[in-house]
């Protein structure tokens, strides 16, 4: 794209929003609308204003630099929904222990402020997480710069965007009720618009590459971008009740509803947080170990064991359900040889850092980084385990499945990319190394000791919940209540709290730290090697 | 770009490398072969026997033609003698004959509490205690009779339900519907505090007893004793549903009042409504050894 088209592209897409959000100003009813619709119309305005500045610039000389300004923001973006997610999170963690602390308002209830905290996880930092170190090593790998010029931008602001209007939307009741998905039909073309911006970038970075073959790293981005893509669109068709109002209802319904809605949960679960992470892993590890992978073979093998594989699988979330016996089953049997493909991966990164375990003790980030593939291996053996049908009906519908899912969340996703960041946010903004190396340690500490208290007490939660809830006399009365296993709970609950704390105070220390890293000195300029030969057009 | 010998893993590389980072071409580890060829062998065995996979029409069944649908009813069918054989006990005797019947008491006592805590524990508290509006289920106090019989048809039917044969029960709103005067509801007031045997304002009591006779005792009974024909309750006791303070007394005189106790006749089975009927009078009347 030449600078004008750049320009004009990204004047007409700008515009589009804001026009969507004046519509939606003057014709809805819905407070809800109507403060997603300025939320629109202030975004929009912002962006067409800074376009119609640098238009005005004379044209600048074209760039011999990656383009790392965006990634700069995604960062700042990654810790900022993760601050707040956590957060959120911890709350939703005490007033599980503590119900009362629900604030007895609609707005702050359980039920509308968990999504918030999901989604701010989620799409806020695991995928600002993803869009940034995406965006940073397809321009390494490939040896190009960025593509799209001004489009980065918009996708970087339009998926940002996306995620403010979900979390916005919760607590005025704003909500699809499919997990993971909750946005409403407006938020999701937007995210559909956004995120075809995200694979054209992608793919026409990969295109101008001057490498002969393309890095490991880049399947698996381009992987979870494909299918995120693919999912987005099936889960959410939908027909809206009317253009002016939030509310629309899923074009499936029954059973298909549920296997739609889990199909997308658990490729959700597979491409966002296992595949982009898989990523970063296979290029943040290596780098920072400076040791070779351990066998290209087994990248190969592992990629396309999870690829193939994942989309299978959905159905283990609706075990014993309506769901036909042979789909359970047939999930069920996948699940289990996935274990194959995610251990293959263990291996290969673990194996990776032969020759330079002496680095694990000293460097923190590649600490992070290390745990994360332990958790990533603890996580996916747990999953298929629970896949198991008979397995399964002791774990579904318990707080294993929230230990399950945080292992993989806090050990596995937030570890990798608080390892990665370290390593990166030095790099794009040519600084000596990180502020400080003890505040690093302590953030890892924290974090670990943290994990450890959460997964453990829900594991012990999850196995006193379903004994307590499987135990029958002869004639198949219960034997407890299900208040006694709610009070049972409370210990644990509390525990996960505290865990949940200790989690955050870490993760504050490491945004102090970074914060600080950036504020330092900058580094001596230096002849690199590593420069992009198709940078610029 | 040229393939290199690492000297930890003993190993060749690629020859490829981007930004740095080298691959080694290690061959794959036997037993991720092994691995692979586990989990599947383990799945086609699978599929060989249970329902796995779809074709056109319909799926496979597998050799076991296993239903998941199939095995709850067989299971449900097992341990229907068993239930068979309690359903029976329970119906062999007229209830008020079983609720003072120590074997019986022992045999259901304590799987129905925890039918009670599941099912009724929200309104009236596990412990049977209640909470404002709704009623304690443990004091001397009934709206309906404790005879078992009585608290049988009382959860069957429900109180205000809707069910054709619940019990029905409303407290006329003397205010909202001006049949009595602020004044007057101030003077029963007094009235019923004074009869339940809190302090009171001594004035207004002498008119506030006329005013009782006249309005109320048709259903409370003469002096508030109650009545249970009416699902009105004593008001000369310490107990309250609503509240016996001046405030709470002048509010339910004034706009009148309709609890909702729901019918479980088709939310239970018979045998656990009777199990909990003679619960909810086991918790009030001692054993008897
Ligand atoms: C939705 C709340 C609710 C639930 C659940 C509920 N009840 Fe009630 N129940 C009430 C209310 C309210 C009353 C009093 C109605 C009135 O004020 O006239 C009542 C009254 C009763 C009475 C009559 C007491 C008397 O003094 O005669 C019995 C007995 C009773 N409930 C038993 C049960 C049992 C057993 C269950 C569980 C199967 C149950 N209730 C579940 C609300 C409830
Ligand atoms: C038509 C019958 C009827 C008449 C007449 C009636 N009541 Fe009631 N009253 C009831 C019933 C039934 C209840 C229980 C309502 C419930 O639990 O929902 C009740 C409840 C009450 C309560 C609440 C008791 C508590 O435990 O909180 C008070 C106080 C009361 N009545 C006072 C009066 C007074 C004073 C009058 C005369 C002005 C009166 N009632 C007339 C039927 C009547
Ligand atoms: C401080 C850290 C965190 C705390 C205290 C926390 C707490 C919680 C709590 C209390 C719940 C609700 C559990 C329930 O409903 O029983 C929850 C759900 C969830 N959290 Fe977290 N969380 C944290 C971090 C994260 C992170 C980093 C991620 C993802 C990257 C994440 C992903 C999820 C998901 C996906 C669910 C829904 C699970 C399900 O429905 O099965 N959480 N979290
Ligand atoms: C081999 C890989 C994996 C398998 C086979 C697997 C399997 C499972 C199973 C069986 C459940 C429970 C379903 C239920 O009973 O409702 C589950 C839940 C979940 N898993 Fe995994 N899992 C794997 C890896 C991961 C990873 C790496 C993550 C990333 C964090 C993850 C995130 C989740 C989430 C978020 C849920 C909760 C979904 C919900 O109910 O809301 N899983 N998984």
């Amino acid at each position: 794209m030449t600078k004008i088209t750049e320009n004009i592209t990204a004047l007409i897409c700008s515009l589009l929003v804001l026009i969507t959000g004046a519509i939606v100003v003057l014709y809805t009813s819905e407070t809800g609308f109507l403060l997603h619709g300025w939320l629109m119309i202030f975004f929009s305005a912002w962006a067409v204003l800074t376009v119609v500045r640098r238009m005005n610039r004379p044209l600048e000389p074209k760039s011999l630099e990656y383009n790392d300004e965006v990634i700069k923001w995604g960062v700042l973006g990654c810790l900022f929904w993760g601050i707040i997610g956590f957060t959120v999170g911890d709350v939703l963690a005490w007033q599980l222990a503590y119900p009362d602390l629900n604030g007895d308002l609609p707005w702050t209830n359980f039920g509308r402020i968990r999504p918030i905290h999901t989604t701010a996880v989620i799409f806020g930092f695991a995928g600002n997480a993803l869009m940034s170190t995406s965006f940073y090593v397809v321009q390494r790998t490939s040896r190009a710069r960025l593509a799209g010029g001004y489009l980065g931008w918009l996708v970087f602001g339009g998926y940002n965007l996306f995620v403010l209007l979900a979390v916005t939307g919760y607590p005025l009741g704003i909500t699809q009720g499919r997990e993971y998905a909750e946005p409403e039909w407006y938020a999701d073309i937007l995210l559909l618009i956004v995120w075809l911006g995200y694979f054209w970038i992608y793919m026409r970075t990969l295109a101008r590459r001057t490498e002969p073959h393309i890095y490991v790293a880049n399947w698996y981005y381009l992987a979870f971008i494909v299918v995120i893509a693919m999912l987005h669109i099936v889960n959410n068709l939908v027909v809206p009740f009317g253009l002016e109002y939030t509310k629309s209802y899923s074009l499936f319904s029954g059973v298909q509803d549920a296997m739609t809605q889990w199909w997308y949960g658990h490729n959700a679960a597979g491409f966002f947080l296992t595949a982009g992470f898989l990523g970063m892993v296979y290029y943040f590890l290596p780098k920072a170990a400076n040791r070779p992978i351990y066998s290209y073979r087994m990248s190969i093998v592992g990629f396309w064991g999870i690829t193939f594989l994942y989309l299978w699988v959905g159905s283990h979330h609706l075990h014993y359900t309506a769901l036909p016996d042979w789909v359970q089953i047939l999930g069920m049997t996948m699940s289990v040889i996935l274990i194959v493909p995610s251990w293959a991966s263990v291996f290969n990164a673990i194996l990776t850092l032969n020759g330079a375990w002496d680095k694990v003790r000293t460097d923190p980030a590649i600490r992070f980084m290390m745990v994360a593939v332990l958790f990533y291996g603890l996580t996916t053996f747990e999953g298929s385990f629970m896949a198991i049908k008979p397995v399964n009906s002791l774990s579904h519908y318990t707080d294993w499945t929230i230990g399950h899912v945080h292992a993989g969340a806090l050990g596995w996703v937030a570890f990798i990319t608080f390892g990665s960041m370290y390593k990166m946010v030095p790099w794009i903004w040519k600084r000596d190394g990180v502020y400080s190396i003890r505040l690093e340690a302590w953030h890892f500490w924290l974090a670990l000791t943290g994990t450890f208290i959460y997964v453990g007490a829900m594991w012990n939660s999850g196995i006193t919940q379903s004994l307590m809830w499987q135990t029958y006399d002869g004639e198949g009365n219960f034997l407890y209540s299900f208040m006694d296993s709610v009070d049972a709970m409370h210990g644990y609950y509390i525990a996960r709290a505290i865990g949940g704390l200790l989690y955050l105070i870490g993760a504050l220390i490491g945004a102090y730290n970074i914060y600080m890293t950036v504020q330092g000195p900058r580094k001596a300029p230096q002849q690199s090697n590593n420069l992009p030969v198709a940078a610029g057009e | 770009m040229q393939i290199e010998h690492d000297k930890v893993s003993g190993q060749d590389t690629t020859g490829h490398e981007w930004d740095g980072i080298k691959e080694l071409n290690t061959p794959i580890p036997r037993v991720v072969t092994w691995s692979y060829q586990l989990t599947i062998l383990f799945s086609i065995c699978y599929w060989v026997l249970y329902p796995a996979w779809p074709y056109v029409t319909d799926f496979t069944r597998g050799l076991t033609g296993y239903s998941s649908r199939e095995e709850v009813i067989d299971i449900l069918q097992s341990s229907s003698n068993e239930r068979e054989v309690s359903i029976a006990t329970l119906f062999s005797l007229p209830i008020d004959e079983l609720a003072e019947n120590t074997a019986i008491r022992k045999q259901y006592e304590t799987s129905a509490s925890v039918l009670f805590a599941d099912n009724c524990g929200a309104c009236h508290g596990a412990d049977l205690e209640g909470q404002t509006k709704f009623p304690n289920l443990k004091d001397e106090a009934w709206l309906w009779s404790d005879l078992p019989e009585e608290i049988e048809a009382t959860i069957l039917y429900g109180i205000n339900s809707g069910h054709d044969e619940e019990r029905y029960a409303e407290m006329t709103a003397f205010g909202r519907d001006e049949i009595l005067t602020k004044e007057e509801i101030s003077e029963l007031v007094a009235y019923v505090q004074s009869i339940s045997g809190q302090p009171h304002d001594e004035a207004l009591l002498a008119s506030g007893t006329e005013l009782f006779e006249e309005n109320c005792s048709g259903c409370h009974g003469d002096g508030g004793e109650g009545g249970l024909e009416s699902g009105a309750p004593i008001l000369t006791d310490n107990f309250w549903i609503y509240g016996g303070d001046a405030q709470t007394l002048s509010d339910t005189i004034w706009h009148g009042r309709k609890g909702v106790m729901p019918s479980w006749e088709n939310r239970l089975s018979k045998a656990d409504i009777r199990k909990l009927a003679l619960y909810v009078y086991w918790q009030s009347h001692e054993l008897e050894e």
